[in-house]
Parts: C-alpha cells; structure tokens; sequence
C-alpha cells in the first residue's frame, strides 16, 4: 500500500486536533477508500472522543454547589471582602 | 466600591455554573470550590480590570479559566511529567512495512448506548488509567472534556506538535485496550 497505515493513523489522530492539510487530506481519504483496516481504526477513534464527551457530559451537566459549599464560601466572601 | 462588584451576588448568579465548569476539568470538589472561590475574590479585587464588553459570567469563566491552567501546570512540573518524543511506541502497532500487525476490528456500539453502559465507564477509565500519566491528562483534557488544543498547550507546557504526537499514541493505546476489552469479539464480559 503507497501510504503505510501507521501514518495514516496519524493523519485519523490529528484530524480530530487540527485542519488537515490538502495534501494529507487528499493522501487520508484516498487512503481510507481502500483499507477497512484504517477505516476502522479512524471510526474507532471518533468513537472513543464521541462516547466520553457524552459521558462527561451526563457526569456533570447536573452538578451544583451544595447548601455547605455554598454558606462556606459565602461567610469566607464576607470575612475577605468586608461586605 | 463599585455597586455592580458583588461577589455574593455572583456566587448566586452564577456559582452553580462555575463550579460545573471547575469540576469537569479538576473532578476534585474542594479543590473546585477552592477554585471558585479565588475566582470570586480575584473578580471583586479586580473588578476595575472588566471592561464590560463582555458579560460578568464570561469574564469570571476567563478567571476560572487561567486559574485551572496555572493548577494543571505546577501539578505537572511538580510530579516532573516529562515523556521523550523519541522511542516511538506506536510502533508496536504495525509492521516493519507501516501496515497494521493486528488488524483494527469495526466497532458497531454508538455513543449513546456506551454512554448508559456502567461496565463501559468502567473499562474506559482502567484503559486511560494504563496510559502514561502526561498522555492520561492531555487525552482527558482534549476528548473528554473537549478542551480546545491551545489550551492543553498552555497546561502542560507542550507545543502543538509535542501535543499531536502524545495524542496520537494516547488514542492507539487507548483503541488497542478497548478493543480487546469492549469491543473485541467473543471477549466481552
């Protein structure tokens, strides 16, 4: 295969980080045409960030300050600002 | 004093979503509400610095912001995180001639069911929990939280391409492990 694969799981890693260039786009793609090896590598790594961006996001979406948290910080508020 | 620096009247209006914000990224509840609380102090210190274009909760997040980075960023100088670019391990993946030496299998599950898997949580966090420590907290940083790139840079003291290197061998270690935990045929528990 013209591309060997581990470059293009590079290309599969760094296109989640930053824009391609035409040039490795164009290599990244032709590439993924032919090899289900690479193409499921790429899924698989969308997937990964895919999943634990929803997981985090049912972990902390609901949060919230407790009545504790909250008084605690109100009182030392009040103690540094002298208000 | 200024009437509209009211630290009190910020924690009310918008504590709840700081600390949110201070979670998520720290995942520690007193070193967030910690965080929070400096956050408040610095505002109302100053307060003459906020120009007022933007609103109080963004400027405030801003705040936040800056402080967790510096946190993240003496936390690894502290613990002396380093890792050499040098000694490739990605290469235990493939091949002398680049291809795979086990090929990647397709993985049908969607992010919605791994998301309502408790088994699932569990085999993703011992997977990251294998990874080098630096490659633990940027992999976090970036696909977890969903940090912007520049700022892991600025948190772990790394260029961008240090940070596209660490990733990358972050991701296949991580895809190997889940593959053969999760997703990988006839193992799943």
């Amino acid at each position: 295969m013209k591309h060997a694969c581990k470059e293009i799981s590079r290309l599969a890693s760094n296109s989640l980080d930053r824009k391609l260039k035409l040039w490795e786009k164009v290599k990244f793609h032709v590439h993924l045409a032919m090899c289900s090896n690479c193409r499921n590598c790429d899924n698989s790594m969308k997937l990964i960030r895919e999943a634990s961006e929803l997981i985090q996001k049912t972990k902390y979406g609901n949060i919230r300050l407790s009545n504790v948290q909250r008084e605690k910080m109100h009182r030392t508020l009040k103690e540094s600002t002298g208000g | 004093m200024n009437s509209k620096s009211d630290p009190h009247q910020w924690l009310s209006e918008h504590g709840d979503y700081l600390y949110r914000y201070a979670m998520s990224r720290l995942h520690n509840e007193e070193l967030a509400s910690d965080m929070l609380q400096e956050t408040l102090l610095a505002g109302w210190k100053g307060f003459d610095k906020f120009a007022g274009q933007s609103s109080i909760r963004t400027w405030l997040v801003g705040i936040l912001k800056h402080k967790i980075i510096d946190h993240i960023r003496k936390e690894i100088r502290n613990r002396n995180l380093t890792e050499a670019v040098e000694n490739d391990p990605t290469s235990a993946y493939f091949n002398e001639n680049g291809s795979w030496s086990e090929a990647p299998s397709a993985w049908k599950d969607n992010p919605e069911d791994l998301c309502q898997s408790e088994q699932f949580h569990a085999v993703l966090d011992s997977c990251i929990s294998k990874l080098p420590e630096k490659q633990q907290i940027i992999f976090r940083m970036r696909d977890i939280t969903g940090e912007d790139s520049e700022t892991v840079c600025k948190s772990c003291d790394i260029t961008s391409t240090h940070l596209h290197v660490l990733l990358h061998r972050a991701r296949l270690a991580l895809r190997k492990c889940l593959e053969w935990n999760w997703f990988g045929q006839g193992t799943r528990p």
